[in-house]
């Protein structure tokens, strides 16, 4: 707005036009993170032409999408409501050590199938559980929760081996990453299936709804008597299981269960969820960012490691990334407080 | 005017907050099919009778019925359940949402089929609730976000609306507005009003706060005027004009004594602070302001007038987006209190219990806040000088407390206040904003302020008034500007004897 | 309500010694040489680093924010230092001198990042968890970059680093300087404007702005000065190990935090007091060192300081006040 349009203006209006202009800007922000997506493929088309777009590329962008897709889904949820969850890299690992463990393998006689898998997914949902009720009840902030048991999932995964990680020797899993299904690998559908449930949830479940509620503003629920609590234990719960999925699908691909199945999972699934544009401050976004943000970060690794990126400045750069993503949809300004 | 049922009334309700009477007996009195204006000054007591209906605090006495019955809600959602709802001032609608999904927000269980939400079947339920208050055009399924204030505002309503009819017996609702135009323009607020219209032809009834005399007189059936928590009179619409309304909110005439006249001085000529054509985009513009030594100048004006950005800029803690700010002849650019405190400017703000005082910090270390580095020698603070300091302003400001080491938290409202004053009189800021520097405080203490802000005065301060009553700042100020939808709309003196009238300053604020 | 405070600060206080007490009686049961002179001796020197980063982290938390990137911050420091060494040692420059340049290369490379993370947190208004936790990415990122294998001292330089051995009478020179730090910032703290402007803004920033400190001033400062912290602790671990590695630092962050909210520091700031942070640093330095001599399983450890740290915050925290909504 000019100089001299704002003579002509009341405070009124003027008021009018700036929420308006916000809103306009927040509409265009929506499908800033598909943009970038288009921006980055045709970045990567010119730069490597068909090698980018062969076939065999494109399986395997699918492939390495599907585990950060996992564990973004479930932590798009937390930072819905508000708070954030950092003990992925610790619950991942742990639940990937677990599954060798509970499965056919080369360090124990332990054969439970299918049971076994369940029963790892069932421990990281116990973690997501207990995050959420120590973050509530205790009224302990969910970074510093989350940041801890981080720590004790790091121990128990490397605890369950002891410095020897289980092979798994299950025929069944073992040809899981390999097959595929429709020109799609198998362990993409699985990640497309939580997906879908996950977007059932948040679409056409009460529970979706009040996600989005708790994250704007808690007292909007709370007025209306939803128990805020126990959408906040649920929100982790649900984490836990896609976390836990996630550390089935990376133990099933890696053929091993190791600690280090987690390690560097949490950044590119913090940075997807906040490029999607789902807002740290709650209430903002949704499953649908989040694989769109998942893709941008998937296609830039490709792409940055189809170029010869030296491999360790890939989490320097999602560092980067996140830092921009958040500067960008945080609400500036000298009054503005943050801790 | 047909006079219909009575379908809520209060009777006498008092509420008082750790010693101070908010409420000194107050009654209302809402028809089927009313609307009831309610205006008062700030702290008149308005939205704590708002709060008292809708049950989110008890009155200290008093009865309320409601149908004949007594009511008494412990929570709103009591309230709702007997037919009662408020549409808060800050909106409460989650703006990612749906309308459908707003209105039937906590209730989606109701449309639950096989796990899944029937989301066609709510919206569908959604269509009828609008149409029900006369909003058919509004689509249900559409954005919060999408829609314009006016549009969200009936959502609200709706929302509200659907929560209470079902529970109440007949169907009929009441529904508290408490300042819902102050985000509107002016069409979005005609559009408010007809909405309102329908809903009470339905035979719900409104009750509408609003510090916009013109809006309150053009909607309302009756008015409650209320005064420093007191009934100061009710009346038909048609009795009822600006001047008679400001009349009765404000009604006392200025007590010389009271506000230490015989200590007010005439200014010097020297200018402390000058703005010149300053400017913030949607908050005020074109404000020329003139402050010279020695002199209190007083802002008129209501909620969202402007003043209080105004005085944001002044003390750093807002940028302007327009014009030149100069202060002691200096042209300057704040980005912070601080960078105002070292020119000092510094401002008592308005919400003490926020922005004033440290409340977990002694009441020395509060006194101490703003001028450490004064009291430091080589980059130590002396402890012996902060608390000398500290004694010092205990004395000289009569603060109750039970020692300089007390807790602020452990003060009254008053006492905490003149921690404020003792922490910006330390600071020898010579230039200091006082907003709203009696909000909370009892009538003693009150008395106490004023005389130390003439004391302030005479030591070659010079004050900018935001006043808490109009009362206030006439009898204070030297002068006096009023403010209107973020303009100037009149200056006036305010010397001894020649103090302008209350009525004579309203007519420039509406 | 005043006399519940003061009792709740000394609470902390013989909290910590009653708990450090406690622990050294089982550790001495389950194994006696824990108790013994060396170990003790060693306990004691491999307290310093832990040590001068919680006086880094305990006025980070006092301003109510956290900085999750310290051990990464240590990590890149610790890796820098010696490769910045390793660059110079065949220079004619004498070996102290080379040590010495290193030494305030690698300082200042901290204070510098400190002052980005503070100034992206306290002007970009990033609130610090995430600030701080992308830094530590970005840390990890340039410890890899800058070498991705741990790499000795060669031996003619070790005569340059061994002050870290000397000591007086039981306490180790690094101590020593880990405890003239403590006090210098216990000084600070208690003593300057800086240090009252600290308290205040986390016991109420909004207030501590309008009063007209310079608080974006004062954040940036203290993050600066923690960065600081955590390169000294990386020059001490190398010192101590003749050796770096880009993962050094990992475990500190927890560690060092664990070690601030023992020692009664509150999470949501404005209160808490340095010196009890010595306290909670030898908690956290005594079970490291005592689980190491009674063999746990090192994996047990992330374990238990992950408990540590969630016990002491829930010992903490004032949960007193329903409406306070904590994300």
């Amino acid at each position: 707005m000019g100089e001299k349009n704002q003579a002509a203006l009341s405070i009124r209006e003027e008021f009018a036009a700036k929420v308006k202009a916000d809103n306009r800007r927040e509409k265009l922000m929506k499908w800033a993170p598909v943009g970038v997506l288009a921006a980055l493929i045709l970045v990567f088309c010119i730069l490597k032409g068909s090698s980018f777009l062969s076939l065999s590329n494109l399986s395997a962008i699918l492939n390495q999408w599907s585990l950060p897709l996992l564990v973004a889904l479930g932590l798009t949820f937390v930072i819905m409501i508000g708070s954030i969850d950092l003990s992925i890299d610790g619950t991942v690992g742990m639940v990937g050590s677990l599954t060798a463990i509970f499965v056919a393998n080369s360090k124990n006689t332990a054969n439970l199938g299918i049971i076994g898998l369940l029963l790892a997914v069932l421990c990281s949902v116990v973690i997501g559980f207990l995050v959420g009720v120590i973050h509530v009840k205790f009224k302990i902030p969910s970074f510093m929760v989350s940041f801890a048991f981080m720590n004790i999932c790091i121990g128990i995964g490397m605890l369950s081996y002891s410095g020897k990680p289980a092979t798994i020797r299950d025929p069944l899993m073992m040809a899981i990453p390999k097959a595929s299904f429709l020109g799609i690998p198998v362990i993409t559908w699985i990640a497309l299936a939580v997906l879908a449930l996950c977007f059932y949830i948040q679409e056409y479940t009460p529970f979706g709804r009040h996600v989005y509620a708790v994250g704007t503003d808690e007292t909007i629920p709370k007025a209306v008597g939803i128990n805020v609590n126990r959408i906040k234990i649920k929100v982790f719960t649900l984490a836990g299981f896609c976390y836990g999925v996630a550390g089935i699908v990376g133990a099933l691909r890696l053929g091993q269960g190791q600690i280090a199945i987690g390690t560097d999972q949490m950044f590119p699934a913090q940075a997807a969820v906040v490029i999607g544009g789902t807002a740290l401050t709650g209430g903002k976004g949704g499953v649908m960012n989040t694989v769109v943000g998942t893709l941008i970060m998937t296609v830039l690794i490709n792409g940055l490691t189809m170029m010869g990126v030296n491999p360790n400045i890939k989490t320097g750069i999602q560092g980067v990334i996140i830092l921009i993503a958040v500067i960008f949809t945080i609400k500036h300004g000298a009054t503005v407080i943050s801790k | 005017m047909s006079r219909k049922n009575i379908l809520f009334s209060a009777e006498n309700i008092t509420k008082s907050f750790h010693g101070t009477q908010a409420l000194k007996g107050v009654n209302l009195e809402v028809h089927e099919g009313e609307v009831i204006g309610l205006v008062g000054e700030n702290g008149a007591g308005k939205s704590t009778l708002m709060k008292i209906i809708i049950g989110v605090q008890p009155q200290t006495s008093g009865e309320m019925h409601l149908r004949g019955q007594a009511f008494q809600p412990h929570d709103p959602l009591e309230a709702n359940a007997q037919g009662i709802g408020m549409v808060y001032q800050e909106q409460s609608l989650i703006t990612t949402l749906s309308v459908g999904q707003n209105i039937f927000f906590g209730h989606e269980k109701d449309f639950m089929r096989m796990g899944v939400v029937n989301w066609k079947k709510m919206y569908a339920e959604a269509e009828k609730v609008l149409s029900e208050i006369g909003c058919g055009d509004i689509n249900p399924r559409k954005r919060v976000i999408d829609l314009n204030f006016a549009t969200r505002q009936m959502v609200e309503i709706a929302k509200v609306v659907n929560v209470t009819k079902e529970a109440s017996a007949d169907g009929k609702c009441l529904i508290l507005l408490d300042e819902p135009t102050s985000v509107l323009n002016e069409t979005e607020v005609k559009r408010l009003f007809q909405e309102i219209r329908k809903l009470t032809a339905k035979g719900h009834s409104v009750i509408f706060v609003s510090h916009r005399l013109d809006e309150v007189l053009e909607i309302s059936d009756r008015i409650y005027v209320y005064k420093d928590g007191e009934n100061a009179g009710n009346m038909d619409v048609a009795d009822a004009t600006e001047a008679v309304l400001y009349e009765r909110m404000v009604g006392r005439e200025t007590n010389t004594e009271y506000y230490h006249l015989d200590k007010q001085v005439i200014p010097e000529k020297e200018v402390v602070l000058e703005a010149k054509d300053l400017g913030c985009r949607g908050k005020f513009k074109h404000v020329d302001v003139r402050l010279h030594k020695g002199e209190i100048l007083g802002f008129c004006g209501v909620v969202g007038s402007g003043k209080e950005e105004i005085c944001s800029v002044f003390c750093g803690d807002e940028k302007p987006d327009f014009g030149e700010l100069f202060i002691k002849g200096r042209k300057v650019q704040y980005s912070s209190p601080y960078q105002a405190l070292n020119d000092g400017i510094i401002m008592i703000p308005m919400e003490r219990m926020i922005e004033g005082v440290v409340r977990g910090l002694s009441v020395e270390d509060n006194i101490a806040l703003s001028n450490a580095g004064k009291l430091s020698k080589g980059g130590m603070v002396s402890r012996k000088r902060v608390s000398e300091q500290a004694l010092e302003w205990i004395r000289k400001l009569r603060i109750k407390t039970s020692g300089k080491e007390e807790l602020v938290i452990q003060l009254s409202g008053g006492n905490q206040q003149k921690v404020v004053f003792a922490r910006v009189l330390a600071s020898e800021a010579d230039i200091v904003i006082l907003n709203h520097p009696t909000r909370g405080v009892d009538v003693g203490a009150k008395e106490e302020i004023y005389k130390l802000i003439r004391d302030m005065v005479a030591g070659g301060k010079s004050v900018i008034l935001l006043g808490d009553t109009l009362d206030e700042c006439i009898g204070l100020s030297n002068r006096v500007l009023v403010m209107r939808d973020g303009l100037i709309t009149g200056e006036l003196d305010a010397s001894v004897d020649a103090k302008p009238s209350q009525v004579s300053i309203i007519s420039m604020m509406v | 309500m005043k006399k519940l405070k003061i009792n709740k600060a000394y609470f902390a206080t013989y909290f910590s010694i009653a708990v450090i007490i406690c622990l050294m009686l089982i550790f001495t049961v389950m194994e006696k040489s824990f108790i013994n002179a060396s170990n003790i001796n060693n306990l004691l020197s491999d307290t310093a680093p832990l040590m001068i980063m919680a006086a880094g982290m305990t006025p980070v938390i006092l301003l109510g924010s956290i900085d999750l990137s310290i051990g990464a911050m240590c990590s890149v420091s610790n890796v820098l230092v010696v490769s910045l060494i390793m660059k110079f040692k065949d220079t004619i420059y004498a070996d102290w001198f080379i040590m010495l340049v290193t030494f305030l290369t690698t300082l200042l490379f901290s204070v510098v990042g400190g002052i980005i993370l503070g100034s992206i947190h306290a002007k970009l208004k990033v609130p610090s968890f995430i600030a701080s936790l992308a830094f530590m990415s970005i840390w990890n990122s340039a410890a890899l970059l800058i070498s991705s294998s741990p790499i000795s001292i060669p031996k003619k330089l070790w005569g340059t680093i061994e002050w870290y051995k000397i000591s007086i009478g039981p306490l180790g020179y690094p101590l020593i300087i880990a405890f003239l730090i403590m006090i210098g910032y216990y000084v600070i703290l208690t003593r300057t404007p800086l240090g009252r402007g600290i308290y205040a803004i986390g016991a109420n920033e909004r207030a501590a702005r309008m009063s007209g400190i310079s608080v974006d001033r004062i954040k940036i400062a203290v993050f600066a000065v923690n960065g600081f912290c955590a390169a000294l602790g990386a020059i001490f671990l190398m010192a101590k190990a003749k050796s770096c590695a880009p993962t050094v630092g990992d475990s500190f962050t927890l560690m060092v935090i664990s070690a601030v909210v023992l020692g009664g520091t509150a999470l949501i700031g404005g209160s808490g007091n340095i010196l009890n942070t010595i306290m909670g640093v030898f908690v956290v330095s005594i079970i490291k060192n005592g689980m190491n001599i009674v063999s746990i399983n090192v994996y047990w450890q992330k374990i238990v300081f992950g408990l540590v740290v969630l016990i002491a915050i829930a010992i903490n925290t004032d949960r007193s006040s329903r409406s306070f909504i904590v994300k």
